[in-house]
């Protein structure tokens, strides 16, 4: 059995997702939409999952579009929730876990959607957060993703715009804020994975092929570093056969580089 | 909104509808993303060459850039404007904010949400939870810090948000302008009861009682305007009838990238030829071809 990097990263996102919990992406998000339903279908059959952009509770998508408000994302669904339903539920605190990513994100999972060189002046005009400013402050933990960590220019010391909360901000952290939310649990790159301790991102795994020299030299943020065993085991049969059966478009594979694309396992 | 639209005809031309919004209104852009999107209205205001526009909404896509594009924008207050992975940043946006000819406030769509309800209840604030912390008030003056009464948890107080007019598309709407949506609604329901009046095309212009069998989600009380334009959301998609255009976004994309000519000639041919000749540029066995099996549809993405 062989896989991509982009199938085992969506795996490590799915593997984020406990049994029960009610998780949700946002749009332009492939990685993590793919996740979700990967682990509906395999170690969370449990979940309760509100599909983005469409707001479709539990639904087995014909295939996953590269574009998020689209009918073949809800078939199936047991209950569309209206726009302002989801948004009271992630305000309310209903809603367990969100997915996140952003063009900067810094040690406290603090994260840039907004512009790169910050506003009024941009240097690179990004799309903008949605709905992650108001509810990355009160949803239960959240799940935060790039694919873009080799560049050296995601993984930031500061943001440049801080769209979405992370733990601590210069304002003060989540406590100080008044957000019931937990805040990132989990970083998950193409080069390893994180968590966070003291509010603070540390590096937990490596992918097989990659370097803590390589991690190092991509990462703008003070390194924290406690390698374990275990964390990233390899996909097994039935989350690689989810994968491809949800997005046989192969949408996910959008959010990397060439030569990300090119990495196979074992 | 400050009052209902009464009447029982409230058909008009796509130029009639147009001259409903002047230059410098706060617009409300129904829809979401590349679904649903008011486009016939979009390239009518192009046509009308308005300007100064103050566009507010939660996510979308080409309705916003084309608007932006065309000189026709002043101030963005969306959440987000791109074409996600599939085509990427949207140019005219990008251009615009990162050369400020267009004054980004670029907002959540909570808070969004949030000013439409407080408008909907007649009242001069609500508050949201987050955005402290974040640099979103930095864009923002108009909001305030605000300390609950009850539980001395200090919150951000938004002002009520009533656009001046929405522009939504529906697929089916009856003379009235009784409108028929399928979900995701986005806010367009949030739109119509805050702001002033709705101007609406539907694809299709049916008998009321057509309407109120598949169900009315857009009462005809808060429309003033309501213009049959087939195809009316095109490029982007609007179930049942047609799905996203894909080699038209594509087309877009790379025009409004370019800029100079290659934009001209888009809006040449594309905006200022008028609805009729755009609707003859579509592919509509294609774009309608979605409903014959799982594979034509997922072949419409490749």
């Amino acid at each position: 059995m062989r896989w991509t990097l982009d199938e085992w990263f969506v795996v490590a996102l799915a593997r984020t997702i406990g049994e029960g919990e009610v998780v949700f992406h946002g749009f332009a998000s492939p990685c993590a939409q793919v996740a979700m339903h990967v682990a509906k279908r395999t170690h969370a059959p449990g979940s309760l999952l509100v599909e983005g952009a469409t707001y479709a509770v539990d639904p087995v998508p014909v295939f996953v579009p590269p574009t998020s408000n689209d009918l073949a994302l809800h078939r199936d669904a047991t209950y569309r929730m209206r726009f302002e339903e989801f948004f009271d539920a992630a305000c309310r605190g209903a809603i367990d876990r969100m997915f996140l990513s952003g063009g900067q994100i810094d040690g406290y999972g603090n994260t840039n959607v907004t512009a790169i060189g910050g506003l009024p002046h941009p240097k690179i005009k990004l799309g903008g957060g949605g709905g992650g400013c108001n509810i990355s402050a009160t949803i239960g933990a959240l799940t935060v993703w790039t694919t873009r960590h080799r560049s050296g220019r995601t993984l930031v010391r500061h943001v440049d715009f801080l769209t979405d909360i992370g733990h601590r901000t210069p304002e003060g952290d989540r406590a100080e804020l008044g957000y019931p939310g937990r805040g990132p649990e989990w970083l998950v790159t193409e080069l390893g994975l994180f968590d966070f301790v003291d509010g603070h991102a540390r590096l937990r795994t490596l992918f097989p092929d990659v370097t803590l020299a390589d991690v190092d030299a991509a990462t703008g943020f003070e390194l924290r570093v406690e390698l374990v065993d275990g964390l990233l085991p390899p996909p097994t049969e039935a989350e690689l056969e989810a994968v491809r059966a949800v997005d046989p478009l192969g949408v996910r594979r959008s959010e990397f580089g060439p030569d990300e694309l090119r990495r196979t396992f074992p | 909104m400050t009052g209902f639209h009464l009447g029982t005809d409230k058909r008009a031309t796509l130029d009639e509808a147009a001259a409903l919004v002047p230059s410098g209104a706060t617009v409300a852009l129904g829809g979401g993303l590349c679904a649903r999107l008011p486009m016939a209205l979009v390239r009518a205001l192009v046509r009308a060459d308005r300007d100064e526009l103050h566009v507010v909404g939660s996510a979308h896509s080409i309705d916003v850039d084309l608007l932006i594009a065309a000189g026709a924008v002043g101030v963005c207050e969306e959440s987000y404007v791109g074409f996600e992975q599939d085509l990427g940043l949207a140019p005219a946006y990008r251009r615009a904010a990162e050369t400020g000819t267009v004054a980004v406030r670029e907002s959540c769509c909570v808070t969004v949400l949030t000013q439409l309800r407080a408008a909907e209840m007649g009242l001069s604030f609500l508050p949201v939870r987050g955005i402290k912390g974040t640099d979103m008030e930095a864009l923002h003056p108009e909001y305030r810090r605000v300390r609950c009464p009850f539980t001395g948890d200090e919150l951000v107080a938004v002002p009520p948000l009533a656009p001046d007019v929405a522009l939504l598309h529906a697929p089916i709407g009856d003379a009235a302008g009784n409108l028929h949506l399928d979900q995701p609604y986005v806010l367009d329901e949030r739109f119509a009861h805050a702001s002033r009046m709705v101007v609406a095309t539907v694809d299709r212009l049916v008998p009321t009682s057509e309407v109120v069998a598949a169900g009315v989600t857009i009462p005809g009380h808060t429309v003033a305007a309501v213009v049959e334009a087939p195809f009316g959301a095109h490029p982007a998609s609007c179930y049942p009838g047609y799905a996203y255009d894909r080699p038209h976004l594509a087309g877009y994309l790379a025009a409004a990238a370019a800029g100079g000519s290659q934009l001209a000639s888009y809006l040449d041919r594309y905006v200022h030829a008028g609805e009729d000749a755009y609707r003859a540029e579509i592919d509509v066995a294609r774009l309608t071809s979605w409903s014959t099996c799982d594979t034509a549809w997922q072949e419409l993405f490749g």
